[in-house]
């Protein structure tokens, strides 16, 4: 980075100066961050992985307070008591200079083994529990292969294999069964990554040359929050998934919409692509794409997601289905069914299904979409499709947008 | 032999030490070319406190937009790019050009002082790490400068992100060179303060009798010299693979990625405890002095050191547990690092046991010091928790990580670092700091940086994972990342009062005699500032706490020193070397060949300053050049003769060695 371009952000730190002084104005701001109850909380859990390790955090937790309270008593009280409260007391007579007393030393010593040994022990049941999935629930298990890419991520179920076209692919939403062992194949294709879903398990890293896994389970259906969790360049804050757990009946049905075709909507003759081509309007940097209403109900937001669209124009629709062939996009990207077979970026085939775009960053509504296509790069800094624009010289009028927005919703 | 050598001792040379034109044998004592040519280990040590301290300014200021950027959700103060370009050059920044050389200036101006010694063992060398130091602080920092921009790698710089494929800019190229530079300066001085520890005790220092700072320094040494390699080979083969196309780290011809982490880790946990051992040396020194009691059960602290030194190699994997090493691995490194909180601990007991029955004199710099044991134990703990490997799996590269080392590199090395400051400034320069100042700086710093860095640790549990420019505000983490960035600039402040006093106290401050704090090792028996030459008389040492006995046996020693002044003056007078250019030549060398190597692009139709070899071979010609007229000019010095009163007579000889 260039000092120079440092320097443009001075007006900004100005502002950030101004924040500072409303410091009183935020009495409303929630204060309460000793909860720890967020979406990404290790705390508050959701699946048996992530409660292992959290017991073990909690007997490190209890472990090192009762000898702090102990240790940390002793030295208060040491400073406090033997303290030379005047200048006369600190230049009287030294005491007695003595040099150290062995068998406290060695008590304490062996105190501090033993409480080592209170945490060594459930430390090394965890570590072989949260592994790998345990043998009485290995036929139960599904199993899923996550692969991280500057900065999305892949999910490929190979179990769900569709002819002619291999395992069921989808990208960003990992849709799971609920209350069954899920073990995850963990690959990456350039940088490391890693996978983290706090709630339901621990992070392990996407390692070039390195066969990882993990497991997890989610206890009952539920919507959890993940993010990669190894930097891995420009966007590595914004390289975000979300995990969905759904019933067993629920997840067959979705298995079998997921390796179904393309959606196709015909346009009736003679109708023509009408739509109301307001102009986007613009965005802040780093400005969030997820609404309130979004997150008080996630779970209830992606099912609403399955089905289409009330008002589908058929011949906009139509109209994004040629440009998505036209501009390239086709490309990089795939929509089984559709003659798009890309695959250096997510697949699109059910794309109008999933809650977000972006890899998890931003709500999947026809304004994020268009946001996100026509400026990839001021969403996800230093992203493949921005730079595919300029590469292959891709504009796209307001018009063109919206009608890509419309198709690419349109498929469920 | 010996007579050869008797001969050139007593040689009869002139003052005047140039041989001929080529061998120019700087003499100056004021101005810029004394301090280039310096081989005075405090004028030494006194620039790299002065190097790290501005660099520690400019760690600082990077991490003060880092909290900016992350003081409200989805920040606007900074880019992408920019932030992870501030994490990584606030993490090099501190680590290699703040902490690592406050803590060689220490060793530096402090450790030849308290063994009775009138310089390090290898001046000359003394003043290349120097210089090379500077070098590599410079080279990592170009990108500033330039149109490819600082590193933005990470400070643990993982492949494959570093390779040309990710990363085709010079950075990273700079930051390789950079790194390389000061690998050579860390090196070479610890070998010097090795044999300087070994050879230059003054008679009756016996190893235990070695003040705690003085063996942490040699600990820290032989960790510097047995860690460093690691990350030198990793480093050379990192540039093998941007320069050349080899494929260590390079993936598509099946290269490791993980190779780097061991390598880098192999290093970089060992670096910790070279970061943390020096600040226990100085806490050690501070609590007795304050307590006005010997170091309870010192023995058990130094063996508690060298156990921390030698577990420290041990462990690096803890760093890797989410790096799929399989269950028997991570259960070996989780044991192992668990382990490590037992010699840990027996210090923080040890230095409550100095407290215990003492008679606590509650000055500034016993103010750090006992910050400084507070929340080294608090980091302590953390560090136990991620011992635990299920645990770390949740709290691996989260904010809870770095609250745990922020309290390890703050709250513990920053604390005693500045307790040193303080500690030896009388000494240093003959003045002290205000108590009022001193203090109110303290807890400043003190609130500052638990509001700053308590908070993460509620952070990382919610989920917030580090290295990262931006988050939603839905996640949770709003009010405590705010507090967090409020935090920060309270402890900005701190560390503003702190300096400002500092340089008024150089300055302006207050005129005090020697041994200000009543202390119990040799350096404060010298006057302050102390002479070019340390010691007038080389001590003779009776026991642990030297200086203390000495104190309590004044005939005796008045008696000793008398005899030994004799005995130096029979010999020749004091001994002092020269000052030489010639480190600095070969330094400067190793500067323009590191430039040829990471800034310059390579030409294919070869132009003459556009040409990286070009400029490389001229950098490795100057260096050569250096070395080979720092070999061939001698270790020749001159004799001081003092008077009664210790003023230097002008009647310097030449003395061959």
């Amino acid at each position: 980075m260039r000092l120079s371009s440092l320097l443009t952000s001075t007006a900004r730190w100005g502002r950030a100066g101004f924040a500072l002084g409303a410091l009183a104005l935020l009495s409303g701001c929630d204060y309460n961050f000793w909860r720890m109850d967020g979406h990404q909380s290790t705390i508050t859990v959701a699946g048996p992985v992530a409660r292992s390790q959290l017991e073990v955090f909690y007997v490190t937790c209890w472990v090192t307070l009762v000898i702090f309270i102990l240790v940390g008593g002793v030295l208060a009280y040491a400073t406090l008591k033997f303290r030379a409260k005047t200048e006369a007391e600190e230049k009287a007579i030294p005491p007695e200079q003595g040099h150290g007393n062995p068998l406290i030393e060695l008590g304490l010593i062996g105190a501090s083994v033993l409480a080592l040994v209170i945490i060594a022990i459930p430390t090394l049941k965890g570590i072989w529990y949260t592994y790998d999935v345990p043998e009485d629930r290995k036929a139960d298990t599904y199993e899923i292969t996550a692969t991280g890419y500057q900065w999305w991520f892949k999910f490929e179920y190979p179990s769900e294999q569709i002819a002619g076209s291999g395992a069921l692919t989808t990208g960003n939403e990992l849709v799971i069964p609920a209350g069954r062992p899920v073990r995850i194949n963990i690959r990456t294709v350039d940088v490391i990554h890693s996978f983290w879903v706090p709630k339901l398990a621990g992070k392990v890293d996407m390692m070039p040359n390195r066969a990882n896994f993990l497991w997890l389970q989610a206890d009952e259906p539920g919507y959890f929050w993940g993010q990669c969790a190894e930097y891995c360049g420009d966007s590595h804050a914004v390289m975000r998934f979300r995990v969905i757990a759904l019933a067993p009946k629920d997840f067959a049905d979705w298995v079998a919409q997921q390796t179904s075709p393309a959606r196709n909507v015909t346009p009736k003759p003679g109708e023509t692509a009408k739509a109301q081509f307001a102009s986007l309007r613009t965005f802040k940097q780093n400005e969030t794409g997820i609404t309130d209403k979004y997150d008080v109900a996630p779970l209830e937001a992606w099912k609403a997601k399955q089905f289409p669209e009330k008002g589908e124009n058929a011949a906009l629709i139509a109209q994004g289905k040629a440009l998505f062939v036209s501009k390239t996009c086709a490309s990089c990207h795939e929509v089984r069914g559709h003659g798009a077979a890309g695959i250096s970026g997510p697949n699109l085939t059910h794309i109008g299904a999933r809650s977000t775009i972006a890899a998890g960053l931003i709500e999947n509504n026809s304004e994020q979409l268009q946001r996100w296509i026509r400026d990839p790069g001021s969403v996800k800094p230093g992203n493949k499709m921005a730079k595919a624009y300029i590469d292959n010289n891709i504009k796209l009028t307001n018009e063109d947008e919206v009608a890509l927005v419309a198709y690419l919703q349109s498929l469920k | 032999m010996e007579a050869i050598l008797k001969s050139d001792l007593h040689a009869k040379d002139t003052h005047a030490p140039a041989k001929s034109a080529i061998f120019w044998r700087p003499t100056a004592q004021t101005g810029l070319i004394s301090w280039l040519t310096t081989v005075d280990h405090k004028k030494i040590g006194f620039l790299y406190g002065v190097f790290a301290l501005f660099f520690f300014l400019v760690g600082g200021v990077e991490a003060l937009l880092i909290r900016l950027q992350l003081m409200y959700p989805n920040g606007t103060v900074l880019t992408a790019q920019q932030y992870n370009t501030m994490f990584t050059m606030h993490g090099t920044t501190m680590i290699f050009l703040a902490i690592m050389p406050l803590s060689a200036a220490f060793f530096n101006f402090i450790m030849p002082l308290q063994i009775g010694a009138r310089d390090v063992a290898f001046p000359r060398l003394n003043a290349f790490s120097l210089w090379t130091f500077v070098a590599g602080a410079i080279v990592i920092n170009l990108g500033w400068f330039m149109h490819d921009g600082a590193p933005d790698g990470g400070w643990v710089g993982y492949a494959p992100l570093t390779s040309k494929t990710f990363a085709p800019d010079h950075s990273i190229d700079m930051w390789v060179m950079g790194l390389q530079l000061l690998g050579v300066a860390s090196i070479a001085a610890s070998l010097n303060f090795i044999v300087t520890i070994i050879n230059l005790r003054a008679p009756g220092m016996t190893m235990m009798r070695l003040p705690v700072f003085t063996w942490m320094t040699l600990i820290t040494a032989f960790l510097i010299v047995l860690s460093f390699p690691f990350i030198t080979i990793a480093l050379v083969e990192l540039m093998m693979d941007r320069l050349f196309g080899t494929s260590f780290f390079e993936v598509s011809n099946g290269g490791m990625p993980i190779l780097w982490q061991h390598l880098f880790w192999v290093f970089g946990h060992p670096e910790v405890y070279i970061l943390i051992l020096p600040a226990m040396g100085i806490v050690s020194e501070i609590l007795p002095t304050f307590s006005r009691k010997p170091l309870f059960g010192y023995p058990i602290v130094v063996f508690s050191g060298a156990s921390i030194g030698f577990l420290g190699f041990s462990v690096w994997s803890h760093h890797m547990f989410t790096t799929g090493m399989g269950t028997m691995a991570t259960a070996a490194f989780s044991l192992a690092t668990m382990a490590i909180a037992v010699p840990t601990g027996v210090k923080i007991f040890n230095w409550i046991g100095t407290l215990w029955d003492g008679r606590l004199s509650m000055r500034t710099p016993m103010m750090f010091a006992l910050g400084f044991v507070w929340m080294f134990m608090i980091g302590g703990f953390s560090g136990v928790m991620h011992s635990a490997a299920p645990a770390d799996a949740q709290q691996q590269d989260s904010y809870f990580v770095i609250a745990h080392f922020h309290y390890v590199l703050i709250g513990g090395s920053l604390f005693a670092l500045l307790a040193g400051i303080h500690y030896w400034f009388p000494l240093m320069f003959g003045r002290k700091v205000s108590e009022f100042w001193g203090k109110l700086s303290f807890w400043v710093i003190f609130a500052g940086f638990n509001i700053t860095f308590f908070p993460m640790h509620f952070l990382g549990l919610n989920g917030m994972p580090r290295r990262t420019f931006t988050y939603d505000a839905n996640l949770g983490w709003n009010a405590a990342n705010y507090i967090a960035t409020i935090g920060a600039l309270i402890l900005g402040v701190g560390i503003f009062i702190y300096f400002a006093v500092m340089v008024y106290t150089f300055l302006k401050g207050e005129k005090v005699g020697k041994d200000v704090w009543d202390a119990r090792t040799l350096e404060w028996s010298l006057p302050n500032p102390p002479p070019e030459y340390n010691y007038r008389v080389i001590p003779t040492v009776h026991a642990r706490d030297a200086y203390w006995y000495n104190k309590q046996h004044k005939e005796e020693i008045a008696r000793e020193e008398a005899e030994g002044a004799k005995a130096e003056a029979a010999h020749g007078g004091i001994h002092m070397p020269h000052q030489s250019i010639y480190p600095f030549v070969a330094s400067l060398g190793l500067f323009i060949a590191s430039i040829g190597i990471a800034v310059i692009d390579h030409d294919p139709s070869p132009g003459f300053w556009g040409n990286k070899i070009v400029v490389s071979m001229i950098g490795g010609v100057v260096m050569l050049a250096g070395i080979y007229f720092w070999a061939l000019e001698g270790n020749e010095g001159y004799h001081l003769h003092l008077d009664d009163e210790g003023n230097a007579s002008a009647d310097k000889k030449a003395a061959k060695h």
